[in-house]
């Protein structure tokens, strides 16, 4: 995962971004990304890391600089990023198999390839018996699971997740922090990743960037020097340990008075 | 449902009621009112049975005028909120002009109604048809804006067409709006079919509707007979919103909050 491809498949290039009049929310951002990086974003409240993503996947437009995804402008128009949302964001008149088909059904695909697609996902997240049910069936951690079964139907290059498991507990977020990086080793992703929690960042990354706020920026990039897999109990290691505390210093650097 | 709250389900009105009626029937002896002032709920029964056949048909007239006119109301009303979905520009054009239909009084247009359409069904389905149509509109509209950002967003990822984006979320996400536009329209068009019945009904064939054995009756001084049709349109009023209630059931009752509590 560290050798250096020529051409980086996320690159933010001064970066910024104020909507009207109003506050810059991102500042002279730079940043690029290598195809397999998983790449974690933390910070404050209002530092830009929702932006960030809302940027990458083209549902808004920088205000300066430029941002290049497999060498072109982010645009929803072109298929190869999918976004998973704060909460699941799933349609509740739709079953979860239903719900994961949404973006097959949306751009066309046969019938009989949706079904086979959406069975194969379903299996993935460890959801095939809930094929049927409606949203609120689920507990919030099912429901994530669905909304990252549905972002990976369409097989995306590049999934931006933005704090997808922030509304969980902790033992259902660790378990889905392990199942994540698990599809990940079948089913290969670049990922960006907003969140607030630091373990969740250090368990799951290559490299953490530390954001500070007013205006969003970079404070300190950490590269995550663990292989993958990484198993569960990789959280008790001294290193681990270690680097935790290490991105949680770099954190209270940042926080505003 | 535990028992106990079963039964106070069914006891609580239970005994309103009788508080009720005997307050009606203190009150009536008390001050001796008689019957073509204050008819006793029985006289009312009696007279309402002695006339069931004119009621049965003012009942059927009425009712199928509401319902035509609730109908057109809900098939357009509908039809009208997703073409203003698609544009902006449409509804903003639109839009005032359905607020004026709105703030016409019925009153008014009821002798246009007769003018152009002539006396009887055809006036009082238009009549139903302008009382229900704005609820509809309104709600239903209500319903295609208000749909959730995320989800607008997740359809523009999935590069969704505009049709798709109708078909697949405003619609559905509007739906509980929708039906609470036609929950309102389902109460309005009895009355909307009684008043236009009453305005611009007519007895040709010799059956009118509740609005104009309403004027009938009160002309021949029936009046245990007027208490009947009143007590007979408010049923019809009970069946409509009962109607409704059941597709609201049939539709959301998978899926919608406003169904929580099911199982």
């Amino acid at each position: 995962m560290t050798n250096p491809a020529p051409q980086p498949l996320v690159r933010f290039d001064r970066v910024g971004q104020r909507y009207g009049g109003g506050p810059v929310i991102v500042e002279d951002f730079s940043l690029t990304a290598q195809a397999g990086e998983f790449v974690s974003l933390i910070g404050p409240s209002g530092c830009g890391k929702s932006t960030l993503l809302r940027m990458l996947a083209g549902l808004a437009a920088p205000s300066s600089g430029e941002i290049l995804v497999d060498g072109a402008r982010p645009d929803p128009a072109r298929p190869g990023t999918f976004l998973v949302f704060q909460d699941a964001n799933l349609l509740p008149w739709r079953r979860v198999d239903a719900n994961v088909e949404l973006p097959l059904m949306l751009r066309g695909d046969p019938r009989d390839r949706r079904r086979a697609r959406v069975g194969e996902m379903l299996d993935l997240v460890g959801l095939a018996e809930a094929a049927r049910k409606f949203p609120w069936e689920l507990s919030g951690g099912m429901r994530m699971r669905v909304s990252i079964a549905r972002a990976l139907s369409v097989a995306p290059r590049l999934l931006l997740l933005d704090e997808p498991f922030g509304a969980l507990d902790e033992m259902t977020r660790n378990r889905l922090n392990e199942d994540l990086l698990a599809i990940r080793q079948r089913d290969p992703f670049t990922a960006f990743f907003v969140t607030h929690a630091v373990a969740e960042a250090v368990f799951l990354s290559t490299r953490i960037v530390v954001l500070a706020t007013n205006p969003g920026r970079i404070a300190r990039t950490i590269a995550v020097p663990f292989p993958y897999p990484r198993p569960a109990d990789l959280r008790e290691s001294p290193e681990f340990l270690q680097l935790l505390a290490e991105t949680t210093r770099a954190l209270r650097g940042v926080l505003p008075p | 449902m535990s028992r106990r709250r079963q039964n106070h389900f069914w006891l609580l009105p239970a005994v309103t009621g009788v508080l009720i009626l005997a307050l009606w029937y203190a009150v009536k002896g008390f001050w001796r009112i008689p019957s073509f002032i204050l008819p006793s709920p029985a006289e009312i029964l009696r007279a309402g049975w002695q006339e069931r056949r004119s009621l049965a048909s003012a009942v059927f007239v009425t009712g199928q005028g509401a319902l035509l006119g609730f109908l057109a109301a809900v098939g357009i009303g509908f039809l009208l909120s997703v073409v203003m979905a698609f544009s902006l520009r449409l509804k903003q054009s639109v839009y005032p002009y359905v607020l004026m239909l709105q703030m016409t009084p019925v009153i008014i247009l009821a002798p246009i109604f007769v003018l152009w359409l002539g006396q009887g069904l055809p006036a009082i389905v238009a009549i139903t048809f302008m009382i229900c149509f704005f609820p509809v509109v309104a709600n239903t509209t209500m319903g295609f804006i208000s749909t959730d950002r995320n989800l607008r967003d997740l359809f523009t990822m999935c590069r969704a067409t505009r049709l798709q984006e109708i078909r697949h979320l405003r619609v559905p996400a509007a739906m509980p709006y929708f039906l609470t536009g036609m929950k309102i329209a389902g109460t309005l068009a009895p009355i909307g079919a009684i008043t236009g019945d009453f305005l611009a009904g007519s007895a040709q064939n010799g059956i009118g509707g509740i609005g104009f054995m309403t004027i009938l009756y009160f002309s021949q001084l029936k009046i245990p007979a007027l208490f009947a049709t009143g007590l007979v349109a408010c049923l019809l009023g009970f069946l409509f919103v009962g109607g409704v209630n059941l597709l609201h059931r049939a539709l959301l009752h998978r899926w919608h909050d406003s169904m929580a509590g099911r199982e």
